[in-house]
């Protein structure tokens, strides 16, 4: 255990010590904001109402913050994996004594969190500024859990997109479309709230709403119901995907060890 | 001005050879980037069929707008792809190949790469047009034109932000977030933002000129129009080889960011 | 005319220090620490056409930096230079039609074409007519012996292999003056020699001069008529090879061996012993000429049993450059000697 821990604490410090990125990154966050802002503001205004399917400008404003954050945030673990792999570095990785996949979580957890830290920080700042202040103090810890199982769930598609390496030439389609799939099965650009039923039906029996939308959503309006919902679903989710990624995983390396890398 | 073509050709010509020894990966990254786009415009009809207009702005224009950005920003990659990586090239001090050859550097090094995904978002531009509902074949005459000229001013951008390298050793997540910020730009709606903020969009992050006025263009002729696509672009331009050239001569000065002595 | 003068060459960097951390990289931001590297300092030499000459120096000399002044890539803080007529860093684009550069480092060659694919980009590049390219490929591909090569894509060859093509084409244009920064790091020794042979036919050839930057002195042994040796930016030694070799001549390396075991106590006056081998059969002595004549030696040595077998040869090229680097800038008889 200790071992993940140093390797989760040299991924900070390295974080840390190249301001100039986490900076730029900060930048970005800032920008989608105001264009956000932007956008909603103008869209309450059209709709001729403080309150679109149960959100306000505000709750709308936050939750879109916190799905930036995670975004902007989360490791690209599916390139550096899918590198490692056709490079044949991931041998490396393999002699040491440590698994491999606990190896990737704690670097990845070390790398993002200063930068989820800060990405919330500006981003929180000027949203306040624009639409008004956070939720409750109350709501924090429940989304940071959702917030948690979202980010496992991240995890385990990036490093399973990162793992088809071994069998495919090009991850980075893959990359893409994962992100869009994000983007809109788990309202990323738009609260789910606002989709047509149907398609809200869709999205809330796959993953994708369990990674953004969940912990998004109970940041702005925090349930008990809704929360056991998205804790159970994460839950579900990260026995499958987890699973599988275990056993693509095991699989890739049985080949591996096969074919000498 | 002739042998420059002539030379530019027989490095296209290059480049595509170089591009069809990895066929494969050329045509699989086009295809994902199709599907990426259209994934990611499905947020935007979700969004358009909910809230149908944002001040006069409409999924019609978003199909004509989204159209160009794409094709501008394939074509880039097509025909110039080392602009997404000049920083990088200028700070490694890979200029040096290209300043030893006697030929003008700024467009030996821009065409001397083809992105592959590229000809994804090229094509999937014109896709987006076909489908707009506005489609003509005039339209589609003033689509290239508009095109050609927004292409020119994204390299503009892209020439010019990356130019600070020279200067600031800027690399690659700077690079991203401008490109991220000016694409983003130029596919929100314009109706969004007030003058200010327009200004903005024509002088800094010459967004405006990658979409809204484009498609206008598109939209229907117009010489006023026609007129300021073609400023932009050679305000850009001329703005753009004068900062690299400064640069370059910081470079050649030894005095530049390099990582390397 | 001579190809490249240079007068008084100087160049100085000045960087900024750039330290990692959140605080030192604020810091940096308001009180910026420059760093002053003076890689050049007050550099004169010539080089005549089709001349064959070598620099050589350790890592951070100032070889790369004299190169890239030469090519244009950079002008100089001081001094004047002039490359086949024309000012380089004032004239780049004009000389480029002229000169060809191989750094050892930055391959010129596409990386996923076969070389032929470059050769004619190169050609277009150089405004060279297709038909002639072509021939000039053909020639080029014979001297260095890559006719099969050249289909192959660039990163399916060995490093040899590569180093040839990348050679070649920087001859594709006939370029009058040939600049190599480092061409064979990481070469094996057949490959070297190779390119070396090649070199040393085509500038016979076509009366290109060859300027070569290296680490190995085999390199300049085998290529260059003339060196000079540059370390701190200054130039420290130069002259030809051959002289330089006689000049610092101040040991003798001997091998011997017997039919008969050597005694303990062995030991030639005025010689050094190296090494007894194990089953004392044989010995390794060195002694300087200068002092001891070589006649004695070996009368001593013949002397001294049945002698078997003998090798007699010079320190190599290496150590002779190396007294010569610790010697640095300071002047001394030696020196004087050298500049001829």
């Amino acid at each position: 255990m200790k071992k993940y821990l140093a390797v989760f604490k040299i991924n900070l410090l390295n974080s840390l010590t190249y301001p100039a990125e986490l900076v730029t990154r900060s930048a970005m966050i800032l920008l989608f904001m105001w264009i956000f802002f932007q956008l909603w503001r103008i869209t309450f205004t059209a709709a001729g109402s403080d309150i679109i399917n149960s959100l306000s400008l505000r709750d709308t404003m936050w939750y879109l913050l916190l799905a930036e954050t995670l975004e902007l945030g989360r490791p690209r673990l599916a390139r550096v994996i899918s590198e490692q792999v056709k490079d044949g570095s991931i041998a490396y990785l393999l002699n040491k004594p440590y698994n491999f996949l606990l190896y990737q979580l704690s670097s990845g957890l070390g790398e993002s969190l200063p930068r989820m830290g800060m990405l919330f920080v500006l981003g929180g700042a000027q949203v306040w500024a624009m639409a008004g202040p956070p939720p409750d103090l109350v709501n924090w810890p429940i989304a940071l859990v959702a917030l948690a199982g979202a980010w496992l769930l991240h995890f385990c598609v990036n490093a399973l997109i990162g793992l088809s390496a071994f069998a495919v030439e090009e991850v980075a389609p893959f990359e893409w479309i994962y992100q869009k799939l994000v983007f809109i099965l788990g309202g990323m650009l738009i609260p789910l709230d606002f989709y047509p039923v149907w398609l809200q039906t869709i999205a809330k029996s796959l993953p994708f709403a369990y990674m953004m939308y969940g912990p998004a959503r109970l940041f702005v309006q925090p349930d008990p119901v809704f929360f056991t919902q998205i804790i159970l679903g994460q839950l579900l989710w990260l026995a499958v995907l987890g699973g599988l990624l275990v056993l693509v995983f095991s699989r890739g390396m049985k080949r591996l060890a096969i074919n000498g890398g | 001005m002739l042998r420059e073509l002539k030379f530019l050709l027989s490095l296209w010509k290059t480049n595509l050879a170089a591009a069809m020894e990895y066929r494969l990966a050329f045509f699989s990254q086009s295809i994902g980037m199709i599907l990426n786009d259209a994934v990611y415009f499905v947020v935007w009809i979700i969004f358009f069929d909910r809230f149908p207009s944002i001040r006069g702005w409409q999924l019609t224009d978003m199909f004509i707008v989204f159209g160009i950005s794409a094709s501008a920003f394939g074509l880039a990659g097509l025909l110039f792809g080392n602009a997404f990586n000049l920083g990088d090239i200028i700070v490694k001090g890979r200029l040096d190949y290209y300043l030893s050859l006697p030929r003008p550097t700024l467009l030996h090094v821009l065409a001397s790469r083809v992105v592959p995904s590229s000809f994804g978002d090229f094509l999937y531009g014109f896709i987006s047009y076909f489908a707009s509902g506005q489609f003509s074949m005039g339209g589609l005459g003033r689509f290239i034109i508009a095109v050609a000229l927004a292409m020119t001013v994204f390299l503009a951008f892209l020439v010019l932000v990356q130019s600070l390298a020279f200067w600031m050793g800027t690399g690659g997540v700077f690079t991203s977030m401008a490109i991220n910020a000016i694409v983003t730009f130029a596919i929100y709606p314009i109706t969004l933002f007030n003058q200010t903020a327009k200004v903005i969009l024509f002088l800094v992050i010459p967004a405006a000129f990658m979409g809204a006025v484009p498609a206008g263009f598109v939209k229907g002729f117009s010489w006023s129009t026609l007129g300021l696509m073609l400023l932009g672009a050679a305000g850009f331009l001329t703005l753009a080889i004068l900062v690299f050239h400064a640069g370059l001569r910081r470079y050649e000065s030894g005095s530049a960011y390099q990582t390397e002595v | 005319m001579p190809a490249i003068q240079v007068t008084n060459l100087t160049k100085t960097f000045r960087t900024k220090r750039k330290a990692a951390g959140l605080g030192a990289s604020i810091r940096s931001l308001f009180h910026p620490e420059y760093k002053t590297i003076e890689a050049v300092r007050g550099l004169s030499f010539e080089m005549e056409s089709g001349e064959l000459l070598g620099f050589i120096g350790p890592n951070g000399a100032g070889k790369s930096t004299t190169i890239k002044i030469l090519t244009g890539i950079l002008f100089p803080s001081g001094g004047e230079a002039k490359v086949l007529g024309f000012i380089p860093w004032k004239q780049r684009q004009k000389l480029a039609y002229h000169i060809g550069t191989v750094f050892g480092q930055r391959p010129q060659l596409w990386y996923h074409l076969p070389a032929i694919d470059t050769l004619i980009l190169f050609g277009k590049i150089y405004e060279m007519e297709d038909r002639e390219t072509r021939r000039r490929i053909a020639e080029l591909a014979e001297v260095f012996e890559i006719t099969d090569l050249l289909e192959t894509p660039v990163r399916k060859l060995s490093l040899g292999q590569r180093m040839r093509c990348e050679v070649a084409a920087s001859l594709l244009h006939k370029p009058k003056l040939l600049l190599l920064d480092e061409p064979s790091i990481g070469l094996d020794v057949v490959a070297k020699q190779h390119i070396r042979d090649a070199l040393r036919e085509m500038a016979k050839q076509e009366n290109v001069g060859v300027l070569l930057t290296s680490h190995d002195a085999g390199d300049l042994e085998a290529l260059c008529k003339r060196v000079i040796i540059i370390n701190h930016g200054q130039i420290i030694y130069q002259d030809k090879v051959s002289t330089l070799k006689r000049s610092f001549l101040n040991s003798k390396l001997v091998e011997v061996r017997y039919a008969e075991q050597i005694p303990t106590g062995f030991h030639i006056e005025g010689t050094e012993t190296l090494k007894v081998a194990k089953e004392r059969y044989g010995v390794k002595l060195r002694f300087d000429p200068r002092i001891t004549p070589v006649e004695k030696v070996m009368v001593a040595l013949s002397a001294a049993g049945t002698l078997v077998d003998i090798t007699v040869s010079d320190p190599p090229l290496e150590e002779v450059i190396a007294a010569i680097y610790k010697k640095g800038a300071s002047p001394s008889p030696l020196l004087e000697r050298g500049t001829g």
